[in-house]
Formats: structure tokens, sequence, C-alpha cells
């Protein structure tokens, strides 16, 4: 007994806190605190952790269900429109009423545009401050000398001879990628506008329809944009293959780096108007049928496509966060409409009764609850993650094989993108293949493919949406009553992943309403179980890669490995570094500099 | 509900949902209201023009009816 104690002395004497709060190119609210084994190169312990209470549940209750999509809008202030969006779908199903279908093509359109500009901004201006020339020459000198003699594969594509010249366009401010990328988010934003009216938060988007005009001008003006940019995305697939390739080649072992078990949530994007009528009953149709197929996958194995059996799956859990546990309150919904029975800590039943106290790692330490699916074959509380978004989308995609189009096929093993030709490259088939690991590699190459996927699915929707205007359709609209009683959900993907809105109404005002986006379920702390949250688990054990030691040490690849998630904009970064001895950085490039 | 302290709303929580006089968007038989827009999906030059209009609809029965803006 007494020698385990001595060994236990002895294992924390070897390890060193190291903490980043918060983590910065994200809204500054993200903590991560580890504990490092510098001895072995490892992370051997990671809380994630949350200052930020939103409290949207709470003051939700008692307004007008109408204003809901305007509200939520504001959770996030780089992809709100898809909280408007998520919240029409759940409003639509409340007040039985669909979308026309001009105005369904609108909104897939702006989605598209949305994930073009958001996906291309954080993985450019972004992640690739972790990649580029600068940051690699500080934390792996070695790893920039073999960059400058390596051939990048694809030079032929985008003209970046070495892995080194292509690190360099990496570099914030300087590198032409960086400044190109910040181009390319302004067609971009310009395109979401014609389409949605307002970026970020839409002016335009309403349950029932939209409140664009669908002029043929309004289509082409939004072709002509992404015709003008699309040769850029062909450019950065190459880039991006190139670079991640090279990390694995180089440093063995990396594929490592943020590396968890395969579980992996999505709810689908991307409405076909033929086929949806957001009726609950035939949720399974519609789901089934959207351009980004929902599904959860557990060890690389889709186990549902069926949106009922992922409603019916959500549990919201407690164990870390700051809360009191509402199973005492009174249900809201017992029975869905198909008549199955839903948990009291689903999120049509959730109350939020925040208990703010002071942060304890052996207690209660976050904000954010612990959202898991429950696997109905095991009864596992499964911590599903998002892979920052695309990694899931295309995954489920992928493996569910439903989706076919002119320009995106799903083959059951992969996505093939067929991409138009550009001003400078012609028409381009790429395609995005299972990966052996969801790892932070993989998770910030499946972003490149997916901006690539909106843009080709894109194309598609202008073609379907000018067929309907030239036909001489300009329904964008349908009248609607709000009736007394009704429920609803909406099925999204968020830029970052899964979302979902749970909506309540009782005398003809919101009761309940918890919007649960993908952040809830990547930075979730340790649940009742014990099991740790997406961000916890894939830092905890991961080997380190950097050079430097503790005195200088960065931490670049726990960065890497927490950024792939994408978590969401930043100022300075704060290592702690035990003993007291607190250093303070400024980190650039940085975001709103002076709100820090 | 929570145990947190709040302060007392200035407003009812769905004050500004809707002020009365105001056309709602939502509101039934909208089409009355809004020139242009027929029922079935389409629309003629009116929905963009209160311009002698007539000039600006199509020619032949044959075409789409896409109105100017």
């Amino acid at each position: 007994m007494a020698m385990d104690q001595q060994e236990g002395v002895e294992e924390v004497e070897r390890l060193v806190e190291m903490s980043w709060d918060p983590i910065t190119r994200i809204i500054g609210n993200l903590g991560i605190y580890t504990k490092i084994d510098f001895a072995n190169q490892r992370v051997a312990e990671c809380h994630s952790t949350s200052s930020l209470f939103r409290g949207y549940s709470v003051f939700m209750k008692g307004k007008d269900p109408r204003d809901a999509g305007f509200i939520t809008s504001r959770i996030c202030g780089i992809c709100g429109d898809n909280h408007t969006t998520c919240s029409v779908y759940a409003q639509n199903m409340a007040y039985g009423i669909k979308t026309p279908k001009l105005a369904e093509w609108i909104i897939n359109l702006g989605e598209a545009a949305e994930y073009m500009f958001d996906h291309t901004l954080f993985q450019d201006n972004l992640v690739f401050v972790d990649f580029c020339e600068a940051m690699v020459k500080s934390t792996n000198p070695s790893l920039l000398r073999r960059a400058k003699t390596t051939e990048a594969p694809n030079a032929a594509i985008h003209g970046k001879r070495t892995i080194a010249d292509i690190m360099e366009a990496f570099n914030p401010f300087e590198g032409d990628i960086y400044k190109e990328a910040l181009r390319v988010s302004r067609t971009t934003r310009e395109m979401f506008c014609l389409m949605e009216g307002r970026h970020v938060h839409p002016s335009t988007v309403y349950p029932g329809g939209v409140g664009t005009m669908p002029s043929p001008t309004v289509f082409t003006d939004y072709l002509s944009r992404l015709l003008g940019i699309i040769d850029f995305f062909k450019k950065a697939v190459a880039l991006n293959d190139d670079v991640f390739d090279f990390f694995y080649e180089a440093l063995p072992g990396y594929e490592e780096v943020g590396r968890r078990r395969i579980l992996l949530g999505c709810w689908g994007g991307f409405q076909d108007p033929e086929v949806v009528d957001y009726r609950y009953e035939t949720m399974n149709d519609w789901g089934k049928a959207m351009y980004v197929t929902p599904g959860v996958i557990v060890d690389g194995e889709l186990i549902t496509t069926n949106l009922v059996d992922i409603n019916l799956g959500i549990r919201i859990l407690l164990g870390s966060s700051f809360y009191d546990d509402w199973a005492h309150e009174e249900p809201f919904v017992t029975r869905d409409p198909l008549g199955n029975p839903i948990d009291m800590r689903h999120p049509w039943n959730q109350t939020t009764l925040p208990a703010p106290q002071k942060r304890d790692f052996k207690g209660n330490y976050s904000w954010v609850m612990s959202p898991r699916w429950l696997d109905p074959r095991t009864g596992d509380h499964l911590a599903l993650d998002t892979g920052g978004g695309p990694f899931a989308r295309l995954y489920t995609t992928a493996l569910a094989g439903l989706v076919d189009t002119p320009y995106v096929k799903s083959t059951g093993s992969s996505v093939q993108i067929s991409l138009p030709k550009g001003d400078q490259l012609p028409e381009t088939v790429l395609e995005w293949r299972i990966p052996q690991w969801s790892n932070a590699i993989e998770r910030n190459r499946a972003r490149v493919y997916f901006v690539a996927y909106s843009a080709a699915m894109a194309v598609y929707f202008i073609e379907q949406a000018l067929a309907r205007v030239r036909g001489g359709d300009t329904k964008v609209f349908q009248d609607f009553d709000v009736p007394d009683e009704a429920i609803g959900v909406g099925f999204h993907e968020a830029v970052r992943g899964v979302l979902s809105h749970h909506l309540v109404i009782r005398d003809g005002k919101i009761a309940n309403y918890h919007p649960y986006p993908p952040t809830p379920w990547n930075a979730s702390p340790r649940d009742e179980f014990g099991t740790p949250g997406p961000y916890e688990d894939s830092v905890q054990g991961m080997p380190i890669f950097e050079e430097n030691g503790p005195d200088d040490f960065k931490g670049v690849d726990i960065m890497r490995a927490v950024r792939s998630f994408d978590p969401c904009l930043p100022c300075g970064v704060h290592i702690y570094l035990g003993k007291g001895r607190t250093l303070k950085k400024l980190h650039s490039p940085m975001f709103g500099a002076s709100h820090g | 509900m929570a145990r947190i302290k709040v302060g007392k709303p200035d407003v009812a929580p769905d004050t500004t949902s809707h002020v009365k006089g105001v056309r709602q968007g939502n509101q039934r038989r909208t089409y009355r209201w809004q020139a242009g827009h027929h029922k079935d999906g389409t629309a003629d030059a009116r929905r963009s023009t209160g311009v002698r209009p007539k000039r600006e609809n199509p020619i032949l029965a044959v075409m789409p009816n896409l109105p100017p803006g």
C-alpha cells in the first residue's frame, strides 16, 4: 500500500500540467486542461471545459414560436443560418406545413454557400496556421527541412513545387493561399446573401418559405460567382492531400494525433423538395432522400439512417456539468407522433436548471452538458462526435449509398464529386474514400472535400431551381396558422456537424425549445457513466511530436487535434506550466483582438 | 425553474412578435394583398411593377411568365 502511494507521487511529478484557456481561433470560451508526460511524449489526461452559459432554452420559453428562427440564429456568429434553417424545419413540422419546392432549392443553395464559406475560412485561415511554415519551423524544424526537399505530388494542379512551398503559402497574412482564401470567403458570402438575404443571420428564411424573389438573375448571379471560384476548390483539395499525406509519411505514427474510436453522427442536410413533407410520420423517408444522408456510425459500421431512430436515441446526460437534474420535472412529450415512448433525458423533455458553481475537475467543470446517443443494440450511451462536420457527413453519405445526382454520387465506400470546368482547370472528378482512422488529419482532409461536395451540389440545385423558374413557378411561400398545441423537431447539419432543434408549443407559445448544435456533442465533459467527451477522448493518450520541451512548448499537436473538430474565433493563449508559472502569449493571427 | 436570479422583464416575452394593425406575412388570405402573385404558384408582371404591367407580360401564351426584376 505504501509503495503504491510512493509510485503515485512519482507519477504525478513526471506529469506537467498544461492548459489552454481559452483555445484560440475559436470563440474564446473553450479551455483544454491537460497533464503531459514529457518523458514518454504523451498526453496523460485531458479535460475540456466551457466557461460560457448561454441559456437559450431558458429564455425561449413563452416566446412566439415564429420568432424562434430569428432568435436562435444568434447562437452562432458564423453559422447562424444553420440554426434559422433548422428552426424552420422544426416549425414546419409543428405547423404542419412544407416549404414550396422552389423555396427549398433556395434554402439548399444558401446552405451550400455557407458550407463553402465557413469551411474555407476555417481551413485556410485558421487550421492551416498550425500547418504553416512559420509554425512548423518553431515546433518541428527537422520536419520543415524535409518538406523543403519533398516534391509535391499534385504540383501540376496547384503550382507549388515542394511541400515547404505549400506551407509558406499557408503563412498568415503573407502566404498567397491565406490571402486567396479570404477573397473566396467574400465571394461565397455574396452567394449566400443572394439566397438568404443577409449573412450570417438570414433575413429571408421563414417557416413556410423564403422571402427571396426567385428571378432568373438571382440564380445566374450565384452560378457565375461559383464558377469563378471553382478552380480554387480543385486546387485546395490537391494541396490538402499533399500536405496531409506528407505528415503521415514524414512523422510515422502521426495518425494517432487526435485519434479516437470511430463514433460519428450526422443528422443530414439539403432536403429533397420532391420528397420532404416535414411530417414526423414520414421522417424516415424524407431523411433518406436528403442530399447528405443522416446516420450514426459505430466502429466504421452504419447503424442507422433513420431519423426517427436517431431522434429516439438522443439522451442529454449530466455528470460534470453545472446544472441540476430535471428528472423530477414534468415531462412535455411522453410519446412521439408514431407512439414511441420519449425518455425523460430526451431534449423534448429537458428543463434547463443552471446551477453556477466553482470549477472542479474531480466534480463538475463545464457549462456544456453531455449529449449521448443510446445504441439500441447494446444499451451503451455513445459519445458521438461530428468529425468537425464534413468527416461524419462524407462517412455516412459514402456508406449509405443513397445520394445519386449527376454531380455527387455515393458508391458505398466513397463519394465521387464532379466539379465543372473553371477558367483554368478542366472538369475534375474527385473521390473521397473512407479512411482507416478517425483522427485529426482525416477530419481536416474531409473538410476540403466537403467544400467541393457543396460546390458540386450547388450546381445541381441551380439547375433544378432554374428549371422551375423557367417553367413559370414563382411560389416561394405558403400560409400557415400557429397551432395551440404542437411538437416539432428539425434535423440539419450545422457547418461543424449535427444540429437538432426540439420544439414544444403550448397555448400558441413556446413551452420548451432545445437547440443541440455540434459543439455540445464534441466538447462534452465526462458524463454520469464517466465516459469522456470527444475532445477529451481524442487528446487523452495522444502522442506528442513537437520537438520543443516543457519550457518552450507550444502544444501544436494538441491544438491540431482539438481544432480538427472545428470548435468556432479568438485572442490570447494562456499556458499554465504547473508550479504556479503561467506563460501568456498573444497568438497571430487573430480576429477581433480588441475584444480579447 | 432555475435557482439563478434574473431581473424583472421590461416587456412580455412575446411583445415584439406583432404590432396591432400591421399586416402579418403569414396571416390568412395573403394573396389578396400581394399583387401579381397567383394561387397556383405563378406570377405576372404586376408582381414587379405597377407601371403598365400588362405590357411586361409574355407575348405568347406558351411562354412562362417571368416578371421583370
